[in-house]
């Protein structure tokens, strides 16, 4: 159970994210560009959704991942680079609250960001086109949960800030942009030789691909997977909840580990 | 919290010794002072109590209990790290509003706490334009408020200026007054001879020494040193007085043109003042000087003056 210290510091993490300038500068791009899409789909009218869903979901998993593990990356390192981290540890407060309690209050101003980005494209794309899009947050809270906790570890691994930061970008490219282009080399240079199955399941294994599948399939249905390559049924609910729950818990739960055996200064 | 006692501590981060049994203690009202070149056990020592390093061997004492560094120890600690900072997106007063709900202090504390340190009419401004010398304060003001029984202070005088040492001094005499105790680690000796009733001197993960100033003076052989400024008139018993200071045994002089330099064993400056009655033309001026926490220093780590 958390403690007094762990849950002001979900507050104290929360109005911290909320006032700090790249934070803020990230979230007003990501609504900006994801109301500018919405805008864009006015123009195809009945079918507005069907153009502007796929677009708004690419735009999600390139942005949001970033936004998120900037919001987390120095939770860690930020507070050992400030000499905070010591001053933090001598309250009344275990490690692991620390971590948990970080979490949860960067995800909120993570949610924060989210809600107020997807909540102004379907602003904009009106009434009936809107609501479908607000259909879009929940999948896309898990996505910018599992790369805040990805970012939280980096930030307890990293000994510097700027470490950190330079690990978010490789990451970043890694999973988002490079991990479906290495996955389709891998098909051509084997040539079938690794079922389509596999290249499948990694691709859900990813959060980034994990995403662009739940959505596209919830947008445009099966169909929209096939045409995509995606020939093997869609993930089940639990297989779902299991991979996102494991890229939350799994680096926190390192996290916790690495801050319970490193030195603090 | 009446006696603080860490004892035998042994902390080793592989093959290496970063404290080596060592025991330092402390009573409600007094301030230690632990000094030591860098790397010489003090600030591990430091964090052994605030629990941030776990000891190989050794105990923490409070009461003489032994006393685990638990969620209830650290509600009694206040904590000022060396050249500490805070997020630069807050306000001082958001820092300090955040470590006042945590240690159970109400809010109302906070702009009290703030004019204390003499940030009043910067506690609503963000961190970010904050010098080093108002981050420091801040963080003063972070480990005084709940005033709290223990006050662990790292390197407390970094960055601040005459005011600021104002109020550190104002701090250290407060908590001394009320009984409670201040555990500091610090390179400052000579700002802070005065203020401190214990010196602990670390070298190489050794505690060398532990205690008063007064003690460590003795116990290292330094001496009080009288200069004793001579007539030039040599009708006025100079030379008998020289010759009785000689043959007095508690202290050695040294006769350098007019100025006769005696080291005084501990407490014998009053036998000296009687000499000088005796021979009451014979001297004009006299000024005693005590040996400085830096020469105590020194001398524990033979170190060259």
């Amino acid at each position: 159970m958390m403690g007094r210290v762990g849950l002001h510091l979900i507050v104290h993490e929360f109005i911290e994210r909320l006032r700090d300038r790249w934070v803020i500068a990230s979230s007003l791009v990501f609504a900006l560009l994801a109301s500018a899409v919405s805008a864009y789909g006015i123009t195809a009218g009945a079918n507005a959704v069907a153009l502007t869903g796929p677009s708004l979901a690419t735009l999600v998993s390139l942005l949001v991942p970033l936004v998120a593990m900037i919001l987390s990356h120095d939770a860690i390192v930020g507070e050992r680079e400030r000499n905070t981290l010591g001053l933090l540890l001598s309250l009344a407060v275990r490690r692991w609250e620390v971590i948990v309690a970080k979490y949860i209050g960067r995800g909120a101003a993570l949610a924060v960001s989210v809600c107020a980005g997807l909540g102004l494209a379907s602003v904009v794309a009106g009434k009936e086109q809107g609501a479908v899009l607000l259909q879009l947050i929940p999948a896309t809270l898990l996505l910018g949960w599992a790369f805040l906790a990805i970012g939280m570890l980096i930030s307890s691994i990293s000994s510097r800030p700027v470490s950190a930061s330079t690990m978010v970008v490789i990451v970043w490219f890694v999973l988002v942009f490079f991990f479906d282009l290495a996955l389709l080399g891998l098909l051509v240079a084997t040539d079938g030789y690794i079922s389509t199955k596999t290249i499948s399941n990694l691709v859900i294994a990813n959060p980034a691909g994990l995403y662009r599948i739940q959505v596209l399939s919830r947008l445009s249905g099966a169909e929209a997977l096939a045409n995509l390559g995606m020939t093997v049924a869609p993930p089940s609910g639990a297989l779902i909840a299991f991979i996102w729950g494991s890229w939350i818990v799994g680096p926190l739960v390192v996290s916790w580990a690495i801050l319970s055996r490193r030195r603090v200064r | 919290m009446k006696t603080l006692a860490l004892e035998k501590v042994t902390v080793r981060f592989g093959t290496l010794y970063a404290l080596s049994s060592a025991s330092v203690s402390l009573e409600a009202g007094q301030v230690l002072m632990l000094v030591g070149p860098n790397g010489a056990g003090k600030t591990t020592l430091t964090r052994v109590l605030l629990g941030l390093v776990r000891p190989n061997a050794g105990v923490v004492r409070v009461d003489g209990e032994v006393c685990p560094i638990n969620n209830k120890f650290k509600k009694s600690i206040g904590y000022l790290p060396e050249a500490v900072s805070f997020s630069d997106s807050l306000s001082g007063k958001q820092v300090l509003r955040f470590f006042a709900r945590a240690r159970g202090v109400s809010s109302k504390a906070v702009p009290g706490v703030l004019d204390r340190v003499g940030l009043k009419h910067a506690a609503g401004r963000s961190v970010r334009g904050y010098s080093k010398g108002m981050r420091q304060r801040l963080g003063l003001a972070v480990a005084i408020i709940g005033e709290p029984k223990l006050l662990i202070l790292d390197e407390p005088t970094g960055g601040l200026d005459t005011e600021g040492l104002s109020v550190l001094w104002s701090i250290l005499a407060e908590w001394r007054e009320k009984k409670r105790m201040v555990f500091m680690a610090s390179h400052q000796l000579a700002m802070l001879e005065r203020r401190v009733d214990k010196m602990g001197v670390f070298l190489d993960g050794k505690l060398l020494a532990c205690d008063s100033p007064a003690e460590l003076r003795a116990s290292v052989g330094l001496k009080q040193k009288a200069v004793l400024s001579l007539s030039e008139d040599s009708n006025d018993g100079v030379e008998e007085f020289v010759e009785a200071v000689e043959d007095w045994k508690h202290g050695i002089g040294k006769l350098v043109g007019n100025n006769l330099t005696v080291h005084l064993e501990e407490g014998k400056l009053l036998e000296l003042m009687d000499i000088r009655a005796r021979h009451p033309n014979a001297v004009k001026g006299i000024q005693t000087q005590e040996p400085t926490l830096d020469m105590i220093y020194e001398r524990l780590l033979e170190i060259p003056a």
